[in-house]
Parts: structure tokens; C-alpha cells; sequence
């Protein structure tokens, strides 16, 4: 990649990226938000999280290769999920997840 | 403010998150080195776009032949999510100067997000910890991406099981939230949301336009639910 195709595609996702991440807390910061939007704004977490494992568990099609290689890291998942249950931590969570993909490739 | 007592909760709050930044931010590192990007230039990526889904897609698509403006508008495409991340922060932000909500919400990552909105939840978390757990993460994801490039195809990490201890990461923050039955309704849309604007063909905003579906449906849910007199099934916090 030359010097200018890297400054006009590094300058122009940086912008976009502040944009996306500063405005929406600035538009509304320091307003009195209806109750309906509170609501609203109170249901992104559940919501976001749900959609970034989504993002990286589901995808059209990724059963068509048979189920046993493509399930495994729901299978990953599911070992995650009761560790996260149970001590409720990140890094365990982290840790657990990594381990048992790795260990159900091996398989 | 940024006492010691702070600094500390915000290191171990970031100790995670700054892990899992060393696993991905070391391939992504080399990933862009196999397209001729240098040190510096996946320095200043690092530290000024800051994205770990963007820094993959832009070798990956330049190794794809992709034009520059398809690059930019799909990397910018891609990132729209964090309008959600900044909105649902405003209330967090209500009594805090100008200056440190702006330092604060332009370091907001997907897993940032999380572990402060979880931390927010929880009582025990303020804007200035969250700023710091967001420069601790930076910093992790800054010297690994540099790393990377030092080292180029020297070290090979597995990407597929680095990459799983930020989808676990997403998980622990999806199953330890309130499991209301609005919440529940707001999980199941939303996945159902990526899984089919995958399915249109929208990849790029699908974590987005998910997240979106997975809102709308639990606010309707919510609606519905509280004008049938239904007991505090709507109630979150």
C-alpha cells in the first residue's frame, strides 16, 4: 500500500470512526431525554452484546461443510457460557473460551 | 478523579480486555505488514482509528483488490455501530466536563464498551475509570499491533482461536445482564437481526442493524407488556 492510498484511507476511517463514536453522546448530552428514549437507550446493552456474539457465532451457510467441525465452536461457547455464570469474569471467560476451541480442534 | 485507588480498579478491569488485545493486535500487526504497511503507519491506526474489526478489514481488503473508497466506506460502514455504544453512554456522561466525555467516548471499542457498561451497572464505576480503562486497552492494542509488524510472518498465531476470547468476552457480558423478559426479547432479536441481515447480504452493518432490531423489539415488547398491566415484566434498570 503506497503513503497516499494508506493517508486517504487512514484520515477519512479515523474521521468517520470519531464521528460514530463522539456525536450521538454529544447531540444529546445535556438534555432533558424522554422517557421512551431512556427505555430505548437502557436496552442497547442486552441488545449490542447479543449482536456481537451473533456476529462471530452465526453465518449463512456455515453448516454446509457437516455439522461436526462447524459446531465447534458452539460447542466452545456453551463451556463459556457456565464459566461466565458461574464466576461471572471476564478473563476467565476469555481464558475458558480460547482452551476449549483449541482443545475441540485438536479432537 | 485520577486518583491511585482509581487507576488500580481501572488496570484490573482492563487486564482482560488488554489480553485479548495482545492476542488479536500481534496477527493483525503482521496481517498489515503483508501489505507493506510500516511500524508507524499501524502505530498512528492504532492510536488515532483504534478499531480492531477496521485495522483486519483494511489488509483484507487490500489484499482483495478492493478500491480505496470501497475500503473507506466499508470500514466506516462497519463502525456505525458505535453510535449505539455513544448514545447509551449519555447518561453516564450527565455531570462530567466537556473535555473528559469527549476523551472518553472517542476511545470506546466494542469490549471497552462492555466492561464499563457493565461496571456502570454494577455502582462502583465512574467516567475518569472508564477513560483509563480505555488508554489502558490502547496502549495494549498500539504496542501489539506494533509487535506484529516487528516480528511479520515470523510468529504465526492461530487468528480463528486468538480471535475466540473476544467472542467469549461478548458472551460473559451477554449472560451475566438482568435476564428480564424485555432483555431476553432484545437478545433473541438481535441475534436474529445479524443472523438475517447476513443472510441479505448486509454484513458490514450487521452487528448494527441487529443490535437495532434487538432494541426495537424489546421496546415494543416493553410497550405492550406495560399497557396490558402485566406485572413489572418490562422493568429494567
Amino acid at each position: 500500500m503506497s503513503w497516499q492510498e494508506f493517508w486517504i484511507i487512514f484520515v477519512c476511517c479515523a474521521l468517520t470512526m470519531l464521528a460514530c463514536r463522539v456525536l450521538p453522546l454529544f447531540l444529546l448530552k445535556g438534555k432533558e431525554l424522554p422517557d421512551g428514549l431512556n427505555r430505548a437507550l437502557g436496552f442497547i446493552p442486552p441488545a449490542a452484546f447479543a449482536a456481537l456474539v451473533a456476529n462471530d457465532l452465526l453465518a449463512p451457510g456455515m453448516f454446509a461443510e457437516g455439522l461436526w467441525p462447524a459446531a465447534i465452536p458452539f460447542a466452545a461457547a456453551i463451556c463459556v457460557v457456565v464459566v461466565a455464570l458461574k464466576t461471572k469474569s471476564l478473563l476467565w471467560s476469555a481464558l475458558t473460551g480460547v482452551a476449549a476451541f483449541a482443545l475441540l480442534l485438536l479432537i | 478523579m485520577f486518583t491511585r485507588a482509581h487507576i488500580k480498579d481501572s488496570f484490573s478491569a482492563a487486564i482482560p480486555v488488554m489480553l485479548g488485545y495482545v492476542a488479536i493486535g500481534i496477527p493483525c500487526g503482521i496481517l498489515c505488514d503483508s501489505i507493506g504497511l510500516n511500524a508507524l503507519q499501524v502505530f498512528l491506526l492504532s492510536a488515532l482509528f483504534y478499531s480492531g474489526a477496521g485495522q483486519f478489514m483494511i489488509p483484507n481488503m487490500y489484499l482483495a483488490s478492493s478500491s480505496v473508497a470501497s475500503i473507506v466506506a466499508s470500514v466506516s460502514l462497519v463502525n456505525t455501530r458505535q453510535m449505539l455504544y455513544s448514545a447509551s453512554f449519555v447518561p453516564n456522561c450527565k455531570n462530567v466536563s466537556k473535555r473528559l466525555a469527549f476523551f472518553f467516548a472517542a476511545t470506546v471499542t466494542d469490549e471497552t464498551y462492555g466492561v464499563s457498561t457493565q461496571r456502570f451497572a454494577e455502582g462502583d464505576w465512574s467516567v475518569d475509570r472508564a477513560l483509563m480503562l480505555n488508554l489502558f486497552s490502547q496502549t495494549s492494542w498500539a504496542l501489539s499491533n506494533v509487535v506484529g509488524v516487528l516480528v511479520g510472518s515470523a510468529l504465526s498465531i492461530p487468528l480463528n482461536i486468538a480471535s475466540f476470547a473476544m467472542t467469549s468476552i461478548f458472551i460473559c457480558l451477554m449472560v451475566t445482564q438482568k435476564l428480564t423478559s424485555a432483555n431476553i426479547v432484545a437478545m433473541v432479536a438481535a441475534m436474529l437481526g445479524v443472523y438475517l441481515a447476513k443472510l441479505l447480504g448486509l454484513t458490514g452493518p450487521a452487528i448494527l442493524v441487529g443490535a437495532l432490531v434487538g432494541v426495537a423489539a424489546a421496546f415494543a415488547f416493553s410497550a405492550i407488556v406495560g399497557k396490558s398491566g402485566s406485572k413489572g415484566g418490562a422493568k429494567e434498570r
